[in-house]
């Protein structure tokens, strides 16, 4: 292949403008085939594989007849996989509450961490900027620690009796839930507390990134136009609302962007914190996939709902794509 | 560009607006963003605390907050416990993870800098290809990921957390972006000289990209080093296990003693935490700089 693609423009002369030097061929070549055909193993390869797999009933433990252990005991089942997210199954209630609570997660922790970063950025934005680079170190630490020492640190502060949240609570004279992460019969506002004390636990660790790029954002925009505003008389709250927001708005939607897709990703902290439970409340879509796959071994089944997660991220990706085209220029 | 911005901006606006603030709502600002660092830092704190009360005082109702006798006995019952060889585990997440780090740099900056500074046939197509990558979570391709390792007999090595993630779309994209900006005249002036390409991207292209090295590689560090997902479906023997692993492993073992598990985390968590006050800046910066997740 390294030939057939030298000798094609060795044998153009005309393009030479264009082109690549010998020298340069080998080493623009020699370098890029080597990653790409590493990207066609790693990457396109387990892409399309894993299309394949969601129309076949396959696990690894049955060895196959055909090709990648597919085919005989691991027969072609077609769209079956598919049928099973609408059916009225066990496996089928499950996977659809999955993807209700991974919805649910990822809306409410857009909501909240966009309600707290963003008036947050602000407040760090207007402070002296000697203490300002202070808080935003500090704001973003939780980001950096390990997810798994997060979520045991959490479940400790859960701790219906020991835990320090509970324990603040009585301390200021109010009750405490009997427990944050074990009682299915607990919900606010129709959500469920275990979820509640997920989200918050994942808010705290995950709203640096937010906060220094609003922050960053908010330094770019260029101060004539506050000081054009205050001199029409805006002030506070008009200032944020009818400046700020709307200037930040292409960042606004990179940030809906990125926390939305990594929220429909969340595993570990759903994982360590609650295990799913109670009742498969916390029970989220990545955690299906894995259960499913590296559990119960049933791969073909696991794989089809993983091109659900991928669809997901997928639609908010071109959504995203979409109001981009409209852009804002300042 | 931002450091320039950020001076202009302090110079410029401090006589405007920030003089003009009343002392109540400076006070009132002051007060929600120390509340904010209370809530970041208490969770930290409280477990370090733990980890530093005997036993006894952990199973206390109501709690102590700060214990009433400090001892490092969780700390020692750790480094003593002949089933947590943890130098062990230390050793494989350092490896696994600096492994990661330097093999991302070389083939991040390499392709970045072809794709930036070389016309070819094919090349947008190319790139392209890198950007669809971007879009497409690990979770989605860990299935068949898993059976190449499998296939590979990677399975249940630290190779097995290396060999699937040699080459990053990300750090391609972002090295192109910064090599974008570099000057050719450098670079045409190098190979008049008679540098070899390889030699220009090794000693001309190199050495000018300390920053976003920097930035891509403390990244690639810390997603490694915090990794549970793809660890736990490949590592099966204990001495293997990475440092999350044997966390979950650990508190697995010790339930109740929050003691133990506590001063677990810690440990778990020290290494990042100084890494993350060395390049602090960088690692702001280069979030600011790229909406990185």
């Amino acid at each position: 292949m390294t030939q057939a693609v030298m000798a094609r423009h060795a044998g153009e002369p005309r393009k030479e403008r264009s082109g690549l030097r010998p020298g340069q061929r080998v080493f623009v070549w020699g370098a890029l085939i080597p990653i790409f055909l590493y990207l066609g193993v790693f990457a396109v390869f387990p892409m399309v594989w894993v299309v394949v797999l969601s129309f076949f009933n396959y696990s690894p433990v049955r060895i196959g007849d055909g090709p990648l252990g597919l085919g005989g005991r691991n027969p072609f089942i077609g769209l079956d996989n598919f049928a099973a997210m609408f059916a009225d199954t066990r496996a089928g209630q499950i996977f659809r509450i999955s993807v209700k609570n991974t919805l649910i997660f990822a809306f409410l922790v857009l909501v909240v961490n966009l309600a707290i970063t963003l008036p947050l950025a602000v407040l760090v934005e207007s402070v002296h900027n000697r203490v300002k680079g202070l808080f935003r170190a500090i704001y973003f630490l939780p980001t950096v620690s390990s997810a798994v020492a997060v979520a045991i640190m959490w479940g400790y502060v859960y701790h219906p009796q020991q835990g320090l949240l509970n324990n603040f609570i009585k301390l200021i004279g109010l009750t405490p839930p009997k427990a944050w992460l074990t009682d299915p019969s607990a919900f606010v506002f129709g959500v469920p507390l275990a979820m509640i004390a997920v989200i918050i636990a994942y808010v705290w660790m995950d709203f640096g990134y937010n906060l220094v790029i609003f922050i960053a954002a908010l330094q770019g925009i260029p101060h004539e136009l506050r000081d054009a505003a205050h001199i029409d008389g805006a002030t506070g709250w008009s200032e944020f609302f009818h400046i700020t927001i709307p200037l930040l708005r292409p960042t606004l939607l990179l940030v809906c962007t990125l926390t939305m897709i990594s929220s429909f990703q969340v595993f570990v902290i759903f994982q360590v914190m609650t295990g799913g439970g109670p009742q498969n409340q916390t029970r989220s879509l990545t955690m299906e996939i894995y259960e499913n796959a590296f559990r119960y071994q049933a791969m073909g089944w696991a794989a089809s709902m993983s091109l659900v997660l991928f669809a997901m991220v997928l639609i908010v990706t071109l959504v995203q794509f979409r109001i981009l085209r409209t852009d804002w220029e300042y | 560009m931002s450091a320039v911005q950020l001076a202009a901006s302090s110079s410029q606006q401090r006589p405007h607006r920030r003089h003009s603030a009343r002392p109540f709502v400076r006070l009132l600002v002051y007060a929600i963003l120390l509340l904010g660092l209370a809530v970041t830092l208490v969770p930290f704190i409280w477990i370090l605390l733990t980890s530093l009360k005997p036993a006894s005082e952990i199973v206390r109702i109501p709690p102590t907050f700060f214990p009433e006798r400090w001892t490092l006995d969780s700390y020692r019952t750790i480094f003593t416990d002949p089933k947590v060889p943890l130098a062990r585990f230390y050793f494989n997440s350092a490896f696994v993870a600096i492994s990661r780090v330097l093999i991302t740099l070389f083939t991040s900056s390499l392709a970045g800098y072809i794709f930036a500074k070389y016309t070819f046939r094919g090349k947008n197509l190319l790139f392209g290809f890198i950007l669809v990558q971007l879009m497409i979570p690990f979770q989605v391709v860990m299935i068949p990921a898993y059976l190449i390792l499998v296939q590979l007999r990677l399975i249940d090595t630290l190779w097995g957390l290396i060999i699937p993630s040699m080459v990053d779309a990300f750090g391609i994209f972002l090295m192109r972006q910064f090599i974008s900006t570099f000057p050719n005249d450098l670079l045409d002036a190098a190979r008049i000289d008679g540098a070899g390409e390889f030699t220009l991207y090794r000693r001309v292209v190199m050495p000018n990209l300390g920053a976003p090295l920097a930035t891509l590689g403390i990244f690639t560090f810390m997603a490694t080093w915090n990794d549970y997902l793809w660890p736990l479906i490949v590592i099966t023997t204990h001495e293997r296990r990475t440092l999350p692993l044997l966390l979950t492993w650990y508190t697995s073992q010790h339930g109740q003693r929050y003691d133990l598990t506590m001063a677990a985390s810690i440990l778990v968590l020290l290494p990042i935490l100084v890494v993350y006050i060395f390049f602090q800046r960088w690692i702001v910066r280069g979030v600011a700089l790229t909406g990185m997740k």
